[in-house]
């Protein structure tokens, strides 16, 4: 509906099969926990990478329901240092 | 069913990602939905205002929580403003276990992430009001989200000048 008004959307999911069935214009699929899409509370830099590569996803699925799987192994991953901290 | 019942298997479904497949296998699908188009991004991202939808169940405290009583949920969505106080937020959402995003709410409405995003230059600004609802919908409740609900968030975004929209599940 937003996508329709002309503003693209980016659909994040961590249950591959609800975005199989019922997917947004454009998805992105990782393998966490239910409600915690963008990963532990206070992790600040494994939640600015998933962050950045959702909003990366608006220009990198192409066609109109696809996919992009992002390949974070939850703590088992180094993720870059945060950027844009305050103090 | 009693929300104590809701909210118990929400831990356990949190636990075991197989079970969660399992009930998105189950959970139909919208068919009859066309998929729309692809809106282009109007400009860079780094110049782009970004707004979140988030399914969390995420409210103000002084508005009224999601209708956890009706099996169907609960269509109707609240306005969050940028600015807002962690202390200020509240999750009402039986379907999902929460306990990480009432510590820390960025991980199902990543408003301090997208500021510093916007600090670093990354994305051009936070918009000023994003969107929290409910998942978990279906029968009348589903049909009132895609007849009403969704064209009032598309329409407030508009307002907004909003670039891009980011949704967020529970």
């Amino acid at each position: 509906m937003v996508e329709s008004v002309g503003i693209p959307t980016v659909t994040l999911s961590v249950i591959r099969s609800m975005t199989d069935a019922t997917p947004g214009p454009r998805n992105v699929f990782l393998r966490f926990r239910l409600g915690q899409v963008f990963g532990e509370p206070g992790d600040v830099a494994q939640q600015q990478a998933v962050l950045r590569r959702a909003l990366a996803a608006v220009e990198e699925v192409r066609e109109t329901g696809g996919v992009i799987e992002l390949p974070y192994r939850w703590k088992r991953e180094r993720y870059p240092p945060p950027v844009g901290v305050a103090g | 069913m009693a929300r104590w019942w809701n909210r118990f298997q929400s831990k356990i479904f949190a636990r075991a990602r197989w079970l969660s497949e399992r009930y998105g296998r189950r959970a139909g699908s919208f068919d009859d939905i066309p998929l729309p188009h692809l809106a282009p991004l109007r400009r860079p991202l780094r110049e782009s205002r970004v707004a979140v939808v988030t399914a969390g169940g995420v409210h103000l405290a002084d508005q009224p929580p999601f209708d956890m009583v009706d099996p169907e949920g609960d269509a109707s969505y609240r306005v969050i403003p940028r600015a807002v106080n962690p202390d200020e937020l509240r999750i009402t959402h039986d379907y999902y276990d929460h306990a990480a995003a009432d510590r820390d709410v960025n991980c199902v409405l990543p408003l301090d992430r997208l500021e510093e995003l916007a600090r670093a230059g990354e994305i051009g600004s936070v918009a000023p009001r994003h969107v929290g609802m409910m998942g978990h919908l279906s029968g009348a409740a589903l049909g009132l989200l895609v007849d009403r609900s969704a064209a009032e968030i598309a329409r407030l975004f508009q307002e907004d000048a909003v670039d891009l929209v980011l949704a967020v599940p529970g």
